[in-house]
């Protein structure tokens, strides 16, 4: 019993933390007045670069030291790729809606493609490009119970450690009161000496690097990954949070809870008894959390609380 | 000389040819980065993966092969053309479409059960179809008027509630879906004769390909009656005006909630009307996936390439289409045909910059006329 317990607890930790992790980029993201919309994005290049990592990195490089590897290459790769939103929707004032949806498509294009260039299997049938890393399977989850089946990923412990530091960081320091401003009212925090386009440019970096630890955390918690479908969906439900979250650091972090618990739903309910008796499709408990969060956003969106200058341009002429 | 310089400058003050400057800019370039990533797969093949994307029905050396090729590319060129003019209705009225996947996923549920459960004719299903797929857009759109909910968001999550929907649906229903294949029943193929779209004998203009028919008629008006309906009409005048400023059209007593109703159902029609060609000919099934179809964000670039215009979408979204058949054609190379993927992924993000672009001809038109100024300053002053 405590078994399934604990192995319910972890699916749900770990959807948390990556729902959690992704929304609180976001969050740095929309807070600083662009749209986060390339999330999804950001996760699936995050993830594709570390996946490649795994899937080359030699096995002799003790364990410690491939981790931390791969950490940073997601890292790198997740925020290298949002600097392509940065560098459309600050400098060269872009549609943000446009660009995030134009990264969206090819971070997946570009995986697929390059997966298959990459492990060279030309007999795998069209769309399928599944890479396998069991060794960082084994690396990230650990077995901290001594149960078969419940193991923790070591991530979701830096991620829940990373809530109150971001909160610190909004809310406390310097960096984080010029983000709001430039997000609020950009053309006042230009007059106070605050360089508008250099803060937002930082927000859109974090929120990658953020969305690249997302998309490492949800391909390591299985041993395989299956790159056509992007990262099924996680980015998009982050920033349902970030929008139900209030663009509060806890509050998403609750947030997240909610559509986690939908989530996991989805993948346990064939064991629960009185769920799998009830005779239901497991397509509508996949639909779940989407529901859910349509009828949140239903309630949540009338008192429009969200950074004043979101999804504008910032432009100096207009002040 | 000078008289080329005239109609050079005169032809750069034309919106309508900065605009298909800036997309024929955005299609070349993402059309460069597509060859430098074929580069960076294989070298030896990529000149010859380029030219077979680009050739598409052109390489084959038998006519009749290139005629129903060709045929082949219209016919997959008419939904696209349909889905981009939904994006662009929408875009009209100042909202953002991300939702044309859903409904053209759930037009395919009533197309499937109508067409194949219930052999209905073809006219009925088609319209069945739209009016579906344009409730569904109207939910989005009641979010928006009624609770202020973002429509993008709001899209993408009834985006995956039709994904799900329609693999729950169709999946169970044993006398739609086809297990062995894992896909929905072909419209005309074994059942559902009825509701394939008639040919009307364009078929044997394109070497007897079946696929060709009164869609692609259907298509041109359609793109008509939008075009109309934006030039000549109060509705789409009204659209507009919502578009550009939502709480200004509202107080010149243009009701911005029934506005944005229309628009979303209008767009949501469309998407469905797409679903519609794209299944009725015959072509294609709902197959069990697990992301969203990705037409409905190709609509995008086709609409955005298409300098947001319903005629210039018609060359935008021929062009796409032509470039993604080529891609399925490399395949057997080594290449996989996701490149025709990243070249529209990279022409809707370049999309985005032809606000700058026009800015740079605007600047290099305020320069001449500085220069022309400065010209005849200086030739006073000689005389």
């Amino acid at each position: 019993m405590i078994e399934i317990i604990l192995s319910v607890f972890s699916f749900l930790l770990a959807y948390v933390c990556v729902l959690t992790v992704t929304a609180l980029g976001g969050m740095f993201s929309e807070k600083s007045g662009t749209i986060a919309l390339s999330l999804e994005g950001c996760m699936t290049f995050g993830a594709f670069s570390a996946g490649v990592m795994m899937h080359i990195l030699p096995a002799n490089i003790p364990d410690p030291l491939s981790a931390i590897i791969v950490i940073v290459v997601a890292l790198v790769g997740a925020g290298l790729y949002s600097l392509l939103l940065a560098v459309a929707c600050i400098t060269f004032k872009a549609n943000q809606t446009l660009v995030g949806t134009a990264l969206n498509i090819l971070s997946t294009a570009l995986a697929v493609v390059l997966i298959k260039q990459i492990t060279q299997t030309p007999e795998l049938p069209v769309g399928n490009s599944r890479l396998n890393f069991m060794r960082f399977y084994e690396i990230f989850n650990l077995d901290f119970f001594g149960f078969e089946s419940v193991k923790f990923n070591w991530l979701i412990f830096i991620i829940i450690a990373l809530v109150p530091i971001v909160y610190f960081i909004i809310y406390k320091t310097r960096y984080g009161l010029r983000l709001s401003s430039c997000g609020e009212n950009p053309s006042s925090a230009d007059s106070v000496g605050i360089n508008v386009n250099k803060t937002r440019y930082a927000g859109i970096v974090l929120s990658g690097l953020f969305a690249g630890l997302g998309g490492l955390l949800l391909i390591t918690l299985g041993a395989e990954w299956e790159f056509a479908n992007g990262a099924g969906g996680f980015g998009f439900l982050a920033l349902a949070v970030v929008i139900f979250g209030q663009w509060k650091p806890l509050y998403i972090f609750l947030g997240a809870f909610i559509f986690s618990g939908f989530k996991t739903l989805s993948v346990i309910y064939p064991s629960i008894d009185f769920l799998s008796n009830l005779g239901i499709s497991s397509y509508f408990y996949l639909m779940l959390p989407y529901v859910v969060c349509l009828i949140v956003l239903m309630f949540t969106s009338r008192k429009n609380v969200g950074p004043k200058a979101l999804g504008v341009p910032y432009d100096k002429s207009k002040r | 000389m000078n008289k080329i310089k005239v109609f050079f400058s005169s032809l750069l003050k034309n919106e309508s040819f900065k605009t298909v400057i800036t997309s024929l800019w955005c299609a070349l370039l993402g059309l460069i980065a597509g060859f430098i990533i074929l580069l960076f797969i294989n070298i030896k093949d990529a000149t010859f993966a380029m030219t077979t994307v680009l050739g598409n029905f052109m390489i084959f050396s038998n006519g009749a092969d290139r005629l129903n090729y060709f045929g082949q590319t219209l016919a997959k060129t008419a939904p696209l053309i349909a889905m981009s003019l939904s994006i662009l209705v929408c875009y009209k009225t100042g909202l953002f479409n991300l939702g044309a996947s859903g409904q053209y996923t759930i037009a395919i549920i009533v197309i499937t059960f109508l067409g194949i459960g219930a052999d209905m004719p073809w006219w009925l299903v088609m319209i069945a179809a739209m009016v579906a797929a344009a409730l569904w857009a109207m939910i989005s759109g009641a979010l928006k008027a009624y609770f202020n909910v973002n429509e993008v968001i709001s899209g993408i999550m009834l985006n995956w509630i039709a994904l799900y929907l329609a693999n729950g649906l169709l999946t169970t229903n044993l006398s739609v879906w086809d297990a062995a294949h894992s896909e929905a029943y072909i419209i005309g193929r074994e059942s559902g004769m009825n509701a394939l779209i008639p040919s009307i004998g364009l078929d044997k203009l394109f070497a007897g390909n079946a696929v060709v028919g009164l869609g692609l008629v259907l298509i041109l008006v359609v793109v008509l009656v939008i075009y109309i309906l934006f030039k000549k009409t109060t509705i789409g005048y009204e659209l507009n005006a919502t578009g550009l400023n939502g709480d200004a059209a509202d107080y010149a007593g243009m009701n911005k909630i029934k506005n944005i109703l229309i628009s979303t159902a209008i767009s949501g029609a469309l998407a469905g009307f797409a679903a519609c060609l794209n299944l009725q000919n015959g072509f294609t099934s709902w197959n069990l996936t697990s992301t969203p179809p990705e037409i409905g964000f190709i609509g995008i670039s086709a609409a955005f390439l298409g300098g947001l215009h319903p005629i210039g979408v018609i060359f935008s979204s021929y062009f796409i289409v032509h470039v993604t058949e080529g891609g399925s054609m490399i395949t057997d190379f080594g290449f996989s045909p996701q490149i025709a993927s990243i070249v529209t992924a990279i022409i809707i993000y370049l999309s985005g910059f032809v606000f700058f672009i026009k800015q740079v001809i605007h600047k290099y038109e305020l320069k001449e006329e500085f220069n022309k100024i400065s010209r005849t300053k200086k030739r006073r002053r000689k005389v």
